[in-house]
């Protein structure tokens, strides 16, 4: 192997991010010409904005909970701050990021006992406390009836691998297949037609890439399992690579998962102090700050040390994935749910499910009293979610039944399966089950601004409909929210045509769902925008 | 209707691909107009202006042209209610984040985003958003302005930069809206790999990327201008390029005002340039140049003279030589920049008019 990744972001990383002559610095040791490095460096936030230590999290989810204000605090204490995008701690907000280190539930009081330093704002001081867990549900171990089981005791017996290792590629991949396993990482397409196309390439390099840059406004699930389930991960990716025949896996996990990347890396050691992961390669590597990078295409280009600006495709990532390998890629969840259904059976796993297979880990936050990640039957309805999450605040007004590009719903649709077929019926998804709850206090044009804010700051800027159509749309409605709407301005009456333009010719789902939150909020709660 | 296998069908009509050919190729080469602007036949395709897109039946999107290669049996259809919405919101967006007066931006290359705009008759009332691309207005180097408002990201330069010129002194740089086209640390040009061939200028679809000259000469822009296709006279590769002449300047008697080289793949040097045929054109109009043939008058100083007695002193002189000393006395030097026909004359003169093998240019070692 050739490249085993490119060191062009880490090197910058460890120069500090990209300050003067970094770029002749990390081009001098890589080879790789000056201006490209630079043009890295320049994508990625956590790199070209280094000198912002602190970060407040602007995701719809926080801002309910007044991020706003928390960030209001942090410019008037004179703190190095900046607004970010999601930090995936949608369940215990304000989230703040020190370094590359999330401290969850910050409030402007301790904003303010920092005096200005931004170094006294610690981990300790949050009442998420150590290691940055949420609510889980259901909260005590249960072994009969979850694939997941996120309250259970890690098990580094590897018993679902050796029975794998016995077994041909062919069994394994006919075991998820009657499992009829769907990607959990927004997208729902069937996990063995990835596993089967990778595995009859000609090609016999292979690879495996763990997806866990997670960053979908709403979405935290991801979080939880790698803190506290590594093993089914690890697990479940020495599995896969047993059955696409790869040697090599790499985890991309985003550069603000400090701890959850130690967490999977003990686990990697837990499994190979008992011998198993004899002949696999991990290879870790950490995000930069771009949200597009958990677009498998981007994040491959990430890999290889680019730009994370999507591919075109086809051809995909199983044909032509990492340096042009083929490559099965997969979300952390879709990977975990793997040991199980090898130890269980294909159809254990598919009858869990109520309208599709499997449990699924839906995340909830906003206007619910114990916002968490819960393990439920795969179709549940948004009542039944709740009610796991101990009921709603207030009166029920929308909800996003899968992170910002899923759009919003109104109460009226609480009682649609939250699956992936039902959902698309509606002109929504479930995407990656990162549901947010809205009640009657939320203005949705304020609503869509957060939203639309955030496809802004993490739109690539590769293609015209994407990169100018989703700062259109946001200045439109800063303008209706602000009054401040002229006759030369964005207009939100033209926003049918630049959303049907954004959705039919950009190049990736960013920009093709990104005017999801605008147009569903304009279909369903036209009150709002008179 | 049975079709070969190497055929499709392009708006019906049943054509014939030839093996790894593109749809906009196999378009363009039936006569069909599918409109691009981040396409260059130079570089690889990589579907990011989204001008391209066309319908292929199979396909859920609409299909970049310029990547998507012909496949038998395929359905192509480049004009239709949805393709047109399509190049027309398209391009209405575009110019939600364009200058729209072209008088006041059109100052070099016509601007070809404008000519898609008026052709497909895009709407332009969507309103404006303000430019926020940074440019680098101190970049010292004499020949090359990025005018970062009229830049659309194509990356056609950058493209064309690392793929063709090999040199990548540029880059796209930051993302999503703020995406421009820098230099690592916003260096100027002079300060990089740079070799000032001025692709980037050529390849630009915007005229983002300008010639300074005539910029700040305040010449008209090259719509207005006459191209005089010649050869350049810089060395003996004998790259074509294109005198822009302004016919009226120069108290009517015509004006060089700028250089630029023809379209890809319809001369020598495929539309490129180097630093001298393409930027070290003022000696053209240059007072010390010699114009006409002058030879030394009795005191020893130059004076105009006809070509016929310039010649016959010239004859005469190396005569002289010749037969006082001998021929060895005699020595021939040409250029590198006289073409490789020139310099055959040269060695020819030298040879066999003046047996003497004493003949040199500076290419030749």
């Amino acid at each position: 192997m050739n490249h085993i990744k490119s060191d062009v972001p880490e090197l910058i990383q460890q120069q500090g991010g990209l300050k003067p002559d970094v770029s002749k610095q990390v081009s001098r040791h890589t080879g790789v010409a000056e201006a490209d490095v630079y043009g890295v460096g320049s994508f990625f936030h956590l790199l070209s904005r280094s000198d912002k230590k602190l970060r407040v999290c602007t995701g719809l989810s926080c801002q309910m909970a007044g991020a706003d204000k928390v960030l209001q605090a942090a410019l008037d204490a004179g703190l190095p701050v900046e607004p970010c995008s999601c930090l995936a701690a949608c369940d215990q907000p304000t989230a703040v990021l020190r370094d590359r280190e999330v401290i969850p539930g910050v409030q402007v009081e301790e904003i303010k006992q920092t005096g200005g330093d931004w170094t006294k704002l610690k981990q300790e001081m949050s009442p998420g406390g150590k290691g940055w867990l949420g609510h889980i549900g259901p909260s005590v171990e249960n072994d009969g009836d979850l694939a997941i089981n996120l309250a259970g005791a890690p098990d580094w017996s590897g018993t679902a691998l050796r029975m794998a290792l016995t077994r041909s590629a062919n069994h394994i991949i006919a075991i998820i297949k009657s499992s009829e396993l769907q990607g959990r990482g927004g997208a729902g397409f069937p996990a063995h037609i990835k596993w089967q196309a990778v595995q009859s390439q000609s090609e016999p390099e292979r690879y495996v890439v763990l997806n866990a840059d997670e960053g979908e406004p709403g979405t935290f699930k991801d979080r939880e399992l790698l803190m506290r389930r590594p093993d089914r991960i690890v697990e479940g990716l020495a599995i896969a690579a047993h059955a696409v025949g790869a040697k090599d896996v790499f985890l991309y996990l985003r550069g603000e998962f400090a701890y959850p990347k130690k967490s999977i890396e003990l686990a990697i050691q837990q499994f190979r102090q008992r011998g198993l992961l004899a002949d696999l390669r991990f290879h870790s590597h950490s995000g930069q700050g771009a949200y597009i990078c958990g677009e498998e295409t981007a994040l491959l280009e990430a890999l290889e040390g680019k730009r994370g600006m999507p591919r075109l495709k086809p051809p995909f990532p199983v044909e032509v994935g990492l340096w042009g390998k083929p490559t099965l890629i997969h979300n952390v969840e879709t990977i975990a749910c793997v040991p199980e259904i090898i130890k269980r059976g294909g159809d254990w796993f598919k009858n869990l499910g109520r309208t599709a297979a499997g449990t699924k880990l839906y995340c909830i936050s906003g206007h619910v009293q114990k916002p968490g990640t819960y393990e439920l039957p795969l179709g549940i309805t948004l009542d039944e979610l709740v009610e796991s999450a101990g009921g709603y605040i207030g009166k029920l007004k929308a909800f996003c039944p899968g992170g910002a590009s899923s759009g919003f719903l109104p109460a009226d649709k609480r009682n649609i399966a939250l699956d992936f077929q039902a959902l698309a019926a509606v002109g929504s998804m479930l995407g990656s089950a990162g549901v947010i709850v809205l009640n009657d206090t939320v203005d949705m044009k304020w609503a869509v601004g957060q939203q639309l804010r955030f496809f802004e700051d993490e739109s690539c800027g590769q293609c015209a409909p994407c990169r100018i159509g989703t700062r259109y749309l946001r200045e439109a409605v800063n303008a209706e929210l602000n009054g401040s709407a002229t006759m030369h301005s964005p207009n939100l009456k033209f926003a049918e045509d630049v959303a049907w333009q954004m959705n039919e010719a950009s190049i990736c789902g960013l920009g093709q769902t990104a005017s999801l939150a605008l147009t569903s909020a304009m279909t369903y709660f036209p009150e709002d925008f008179q | 209707m049975k079709l070969a296998r190497n055929q499709l069908t392009l708006n019906g009509k049943t054509v014939s691909f030839t093996d790894g050919e593109t749809i906009l190729t196999l378009a363009n080469r039936m006569g069909v107009h599918i409109p691009t602007l981040c396409h260059d036949p130079r570089l690889d395709p990589v579907g990011a202006c989204r001008m391209c897109l066309v319908e292929v039946t199979g396909f859920n999107r609409l299909v970049p042209a310029c990547t998507q290669k012909a496949t038998p049996g395929m359905e192509v259809i480049t004009e239709n209610a949805r393709i047109t919405r399509h190049r027309q919101t398209l391009l209405a967006l575009y110019m939600t984040d364009h200058p729209q007066d072209r008088n006041a931006v059109e100052k070099g290359a016509p601007n070809q985003l404008l000519d898609l705009a008026e052709q497909y008759q895009a709407p332009l009332n969507w309103g404006r958003m303000l430019p926020i691309r940074s440019a680098r207005d101190d970049d010292r180097n004499p020949y090359i302005l990025f005018n970062a408002d009229l830049c659309i990201s194509c990356a056609r330069c950058v493209r064309y930069c690392a793929e063709v010129e090999r040199v990548s002194a540029i880059t796209l740089a930051n993302r999503g809206a703020s995406t421009t086209v820098a230099t690592a640390d916003n260096a100027s040009l002079l300060d990089t790999s740079c070799e000032m061939c001025g692709g980037c200028i050529d390849v630009c679809p915007t005229g983002a990327m300008t010639e300074k000259m005539p910029l700040t000469r305040n010449h008209k822009p090259e719509r207005e201008l006459r191209k005089v296709r010649t050869t350049c006279n810089y060395c003996g590769v004998g790259c074509q390029i294109d005198l822009n002449v302004d016919d009226i300047a120069n108290d009517g008697r015509g004006m060089v005002v700028k250089i630029t080289s023809p379209p890809p793949g319809t001369t020598v040097n495929d539309g490129n340039l180097c630093v001298k045929g393409r930027f070290a054109y003022d000696f053209i109009h240059h007072p010390d140049r010699l114009t006409q043939p002058l030879v030394c008058n009795e005191n020893g100083e130059l004076q105009p003279t006809t070509w016929d007695d310039a010649l016959e002193k010239a004859v005469n002189g190396l005569q002289a030589v010749a037969k006082r000393y001998g021929a060895d006395a005699l020595g021939f030097v040409s250029s590198s920049r006289c073409t490789v026909e020139e310099n055959y004359l040269m060695q020819k003169l030298a040879r066999a008019v003046f047996h003497t093998n004493n003949v040199h240019q500076c290419a030749a070692t």
